[in-house]
């Protein structure tokens, strides 16, 4: 048998390593697990038309690390694409772009790998065969339908996301198409979220600590009195509050009338003239005085039926475990955190314990759910526990077969809040812009007459609206020529949302932005 | 109106595209948007590799924006930074790479786009901003920031103000004005906004949109910590002077020697578990003493790029521009979806920068200090009663209070006033009858 | 829409020429500079208070002395360094004592434990206001959240003592083994 020495070294003496100094300050945004799903990404880039906004998001996401590259593009290098491509310089004239520009974004980063190959005319389909290669696939317009199709063949049939882009003057949009439902449980919410404390509905063990903290709460000595953590003042006014009216405060007139207690029992005879912790108690009232609403969110996870596909992933297989629980506890699993507080050091610590002892003792009884699912036994611990802990934050982003709206409902819909916002100066719809660009996806036939008619062929009705028949000329204006700040900035947008997609953390957008360039704004649409 | 082309570059026409085609069809020809002043020219399109631009800042947002003026067009650009590469900067400022770290930052990203982008000329400046004067400032047409401290971005905020000639501009010549543009970035959330100096709302009217670091009581962190932060920031602020650990650097805190980062780690940890508080980290500690704010090349991106599109439509006018239209800021954030909101910050009448622009005084050079005081009494559109007067280099002529101050400037009330100012020079006067506002005036002799 | 970016290079050629000639270099305060002296001009002290420049130009930098004249610190001196950093007003002074005293809510680094230096500054607060908050530090010494937490022990447990601990360390003496610099004004 192996004889297992201690390590004599402690491990305080360790810095970081080399790798994450470098990363720092990413790692302060997605922590390690992100990064760990962003160097197992390899994405693939099918670059068309000037291509500027596809190399600008590969960019961002070859600094952070992503662990591989491809890019497929049927360009050379001409003197244009030196005016608006960072990287290429003239010693790439001639070369297939692909190449050249995989070259100058490898150096970059040398923990990423990139391959760029020229692609020949209808060769794309050889590079998307059966085997399941790229993580996410990012593809440029103007760009030829039949591309445009194999892509989303390849899409669907490995069930991968997709995300296309398109720049032209001061106008782009990029636009992503989910594989499918798409869950997400680290969302990272604000940290001024509602707190769940459980004020209305406190365990035995929280009332009973909180009851000791505050028995004998007038004969408390200043010390004392000043150092109750808020949480045991809410306990202690509320139960006085419910024997002597029968049930908790619940309409704001009550919770006013309740907050006033409150804070009618702050010692004024202070140094300060007042007590923090009193204080904050008062100013918790509205936020923490009530039973935690099932977020709209949740219960739309709660109401999804995945398909068949997915029914069987742990997402899933724990949803429908805390799904389980919320029926039977009409609450949440315990997220057990709590907030900062004015408290003495033990005192605080054996509250937090408290809390966290409630939240690990939901996070078994979900575990238990869990294990009696057929797939549910292989289910890490720590992965039930992260989203019971995130339970009141998950949010579902629909796949692309979630209730489709047609262009022209959004169009319509948008002109007519147009016409409302006319009356305040609101600013206008950017919808316009994606209709425009979207009728130059193919060439950039460029002709106010000719977007037009292509805009009223797929869209009727619509072509006629006056903003759009401005935004039609400014797209005409530029002839499909892109300009690098706008490039970049949609680059630095759609690397930004690429990330999320793949780190499964912070909420991606549903599903298509555009961005105008001439008021500085951006919009989300779901097209 | 359909759009009106100069040159009908169509795409496809046979002639050999120029590199900067897709820029000057925009240039070239008018859009439904554009102002009627919008001249579209050749001379408009060499103008603009005439114009001198300023970059403060080569760092996350610096790196970007020299790019992508580059990439718009500018010919002259200048770059100022003090700073030197540190690897941490790696994964964002992407004209670095490892063999640069320890070199400066503007000299490196000067180099580097020089040579990636020919013709474009990029003048270093390896110092402070503080360090150049206003000479300096008054050869560019424009100035981007791209910073990290509120102190910098005052200081040179101040100065454009500062630098505006009122006369000039009323007479219609702009050259003293020089427009300011401003990014930041915190995580996936950024902010743009177009400043011009003394017309619109300034970085001093705009302060409060900065939000200053929350604190947490000195007394929590000696006595009562509860937090891994509270540990970390007892070891920062108190445990570090009461147990002077370096002194061979005069126990001068470093906050990039792993060494003192570790010896406040370890401090902090110690002082965590004597506590049960559990979280104490080296990334954090580092975090916590530095004020570590994350940064990622995509934010940097949108907003670099959103900075550098509003410079090239101020300088182009090929598209309205934040700053001459209805609004001047834009606010991005990218953890919830994607918002923007762009909206006009207003100019505060009480901002002490720009709020009140330096008023000319004619006076005698002989009298004294004593008697321009009483002066400033009389004056219709002063009225001050109780001024204090210190000169725009920070000299004190004279303070009504405290005692000491009013003590140690009074023999000057008997000075003639050519001997403390300078013909031209500028003088703050503050006076307690007015709560919000100090005045300036600007001294000219007789 | 403004033409801000003028052409008209030669014309500010001439400009910057102009203010070459006439040897014109204006130079500005800066904004937190500006706002010290409206602070400073303002001070309306008790006679209990005194502010002391050592530079009478560099007004970022001073000593405030407090002499209370009631309370368990009265006949004491106390000096305190004020450092105002360009960030001001977003930023709070720095304070700090620079005797060594006995006193809950400073330490014996001379940390200053007042909340307006730190979580609840806000830049509509003024100089005048950090300074009265100090004075009353010596009228009302807080124990319930100290900086020196053996004097807060003492004032909590012992004020009768306390108060003989403050005479004692106010005179130069030592408390519990640990000894103090000498504040008496006489």
């Amino acid at each position: 048998m192996t004889e297992v020495v201690a390590d004599q070294t402690p491990p305080i003496l360790k810095g970081p390593s080399d790798k994450e100094k470098k990363y720092d300050r990413q790692l302060r945004l997605w922590g390690g697990q992100g990064q760990q799903a962003l160097e197992n990404a390899h994405i693939l880039l099918v670059n068309s038309g000037s291509g500027v906004v596809g190399i600008e998001t590969l960019k961002n996401l070859v600094l952070p690390g992503i662990g591989k590259f491809t890019i497929l593009d049927t360009g050379i290098v001409s003197e244009t694409d030196l005016g608006v491509n960072f990287f290429l310089d003239e010693d790439c004239l001639g070369q297939p772009r692909a190449e050249a520009c995989t070259a100058l974004l490898r150096e970059l980063n040398p923990d990423v790998e990139g391959e760029g190959h020229l692609l020949e005319k209808d060769g794309l389909s050889g590079y998307l065969q059966d085997h399941h290669l790229y993580t996410l696939i990012l593809f440029s317009y103007p760009i030829d339908p039949t591309s445009v199709s194999h892509i989303e063949e390849y899409g669907r049939k490995h069930r991968i996301p997709l995300v296309s882009m398109h720049s032209a003057g001061f106008y782009s949009y990029f636009r992503i198409v989910l594989p499918g439902s798409f869950p997400i449980v680290d969302t990272h919410p604000d940290s001024t979220a509602t707190t769940d404390l459980r004020l209305l509905n406190p365990w035995p063990e929280l009332s009973q600590f909180a009851a000791g903290l505050t028995k004998d709460i007038d004969s408390l000595d200043a010390h004392a009195h000043g150092h109750i953590p808020y949480i045991a003042i809410l306990l202690h006014y509320l139960k006085i509050w419910k024997d002597e009216n029968g049930s908790f405060p619940s309409t704001y007139k009550e919770k006013t009338l309740f907050r006033e207690k409150v804070s009618s029992a702050m010692r004024k005879d202070t140094p300060e003239g007042g007590e923090e912790n009193f204080e904050e108690a008062t100013a918790a009232v509205l936020k923490t005085v009530s039973v935690p609403a099932l977020p709209g969110s949740v219960k739309e996870v709660f109401d999804y039926e995945p398909a068949e596909i997915d029914a069987d992933s742990n997402f899933w297989i724990i949803a429908k475990a805390v799904k389980a629980f919320y029926a039977q506890h009409n609450q949440l699993p315990l997220p057990g955190s709590v907030p900062d507080m004015k408290a003495q050091s033990t005192t605080y610590v054996q509250l937090q314990n408290i809390y966290k002892a409630k939240a690990r003792q939901d996070v078994a009884e979900v575990i238990e759910m869990v294990r009696t699912h057929p797939h549910g036994k292989g289910i890490d611990a720590g992965e039930v526990e992260t989203f019971c802990k995130n339970a009141a934050f998950i949010k579902l982003i629909r796949g692309p077969d979630a209730s489709p709206r047609s262009l022209g409902e959004i169009a319509r819909k948008e002109f007519q809040s147009d016409e409302e916002a006319a009356a305040w100066g609101g600013p206008v719809s950017l919808f316009p812009i994606y209709l425009a660009l979207r009728a130059t996806s193919h060439e950039s036939s460029t002709r106010v007459a000719d977007i037009l008619s292509e805009v009223d062929a797929s869209i009727p009705d619509v072509a006629s609206n006056e903003h759009l028949k401005k935004v039609v000329e400014e797209v005409a204006r530029a002839q499909g020529g892109e300009l690098h700040n706008i490039s970049s900035l949609t680059g630095g947008m759609t690397s930004q949302e690429v990330i999320k997609i793949i780190t499964k953390q912070y909420i991606p957008i549903d599903n298509t932005c555009v961005f105008d360039g001439i008021t500085s704004r951006a919009q989300i649409f779901r097209t | 109106m359909s759009p009106s082309a100069v040159v009908p570059g169509e795409l496809g026409s046979g002639a050999a595209p120029s590199r900067w085609s897709f820029r000057d069809k925009i240039l070239l020809s008018t859009g439904p948007f554009t102002h009627e002043m919008f001249e579209p020219s050749e001379e408009a399109v060499a103008a603009l590799g005439e114009m001198q631009i300023l970059v403060i800042g080569a760092g996350g947002l610096g790196c970007e924006i020299l790019k992508n003026l580059a990439l718009s067009g500018f010919k002259k650009i200048h770059v100022i930074d003090m700073d030197t590469i540190d690897v941490s900067n790696l994964n964002r400022q992407f004209l670095f790479r490892h063999s640069d770290v320890g070199k400066s930052k503007a000299e490196v990203a000067a180099k580097f786009v020089e040579k990636r982008v020919k013709g474009v000329s990029i003048t270093p400046h390896n110092c402070r901003i503080q360090d150049k004067d206003e000479d300096f400032y008054l050869q560019f047409n424009s100035i981007i920031c791209g910073l990290d401290s509120i102190e910098a971005r005052r200081w040179i905020n101040a100065t454009l103000v500062n630098m505006v000639d009122e006369e000039q501009l009323q007479e219609g010549i702009s050259d003293s004005l020089k427009p300011l543009i401003d990014g930041g970035t915190e995580g996936f959330k950024g902010q743009s906004r177009v400043i011009l100096p003394t017309m619109t709302s300034c970085i001093e009217c705009q302060l409060d949109m900065h939000a200053p670091r929350a604190a947490v009581p000195l007394c929590t962190l000696a006595t009562i910590p509860r937090q891994p932060e509270h540990c970390i920031e007892w070891a920062h602020i108190i445990a570090w002077d009461q147990e002077k650990p370096f002194p061979d650097v005069d126990n001068k805190l470093d906050n990039d020697d792993p060494e003192h980062i570790t010896w406040l780690y370890q401090k902090a940890l110690a002082r965590a578990q004597e506590f049960n508080i559990s979280g104490v980290t080296y990334s954090m500690t580092q975090g916590v003493v530095k004020n570590i704010i994350p940064a990622i090349a995509s934010t940097n991106a949108i907003i670099a790029a959103s900075c550098c599109n509003e410079a090239f439509k101020l300088a182009t006018t090929s598209n309205p521009s934040l700053g001459d239209g209805e609004n001047n800021y834009m606010m991005y954030s990218g953890n919830e979806g994607i918002y923007t909101y762009t909206f006009k910050h207003e100019q505060k009448e009480d901002c002490p920068v720009c709020g009140q622009k330096a008023k000319d005084l004619t006076v005698d050079p002989e009298w004294t200090l004593q008697e321009f005081i009483e002066s400033l009494a009389g004056r219709a559109d002063a009225q001050l009663k109780k001024p204090s007067v210190r000169t725009a280099e920070g000299k004190s002529l004279y303070m009504q209070s405290p005692e000491s101050l009013e003590l140690k400037t009074r023999p000057n009330l008997e000075k003639k006033l050519r001997d403390l100012v300078e013909n031209g020079h500028e003088l703050a006067v503050t006076d307690p009858a007015f709560a919000t506002v100090s005045f300036r005036f600007a001294i000219h002799y007789r | 829409m403004l033409k801000i970016w003028s052409m008209k290079q030669k014309q500010q050629q001439a400009a910057n020429a102009d203010a070459a000639a006439t040897g014109i270099k204006k130079k500005k305060v800066t904004a937190a500079q500006l706002r010290v002296q409206k602070d400073v001009s303002e001070l309306s002290l008790p006679s209990t208070m005194k502010t002391e420049f050592p530079d009478e130009d560099d007004l970022l930098n001073f000593t405030l002395t407090i002499e209370p004249d009631e309370g368990m610190y009265k006949g004491g001196r106390f000096h305190f360094k004020f450092e105002i950093s360009q960030d001001f007003p977003h930023q709070a002074p720095k304070v700090k004592c620079t005797q060594k005293i006995y006193h809950p809510n400073i330490d014996l680094e001379g940390n200053v434990c007042l909340n307006i230096l730190r979580e609840d500054w806000k830049p509509v607060l003024n100089l005048q206001s950090v300074m009265i908050g100090l004075q009353f530090l010596f009228l009302e010494p807080n124990a319930s959240d100290p900086l020196n937490k053996d004097a807060a022990e003492d004032l909590r447990s012992n004020r009768e003592g306390f108060k003989r601990n403050v005479r004692s360390a106010m005179g130069g003496g030592a408390v519990k083994s640990q000894s103090f610099d000498r504040v008496l004004k006489s």
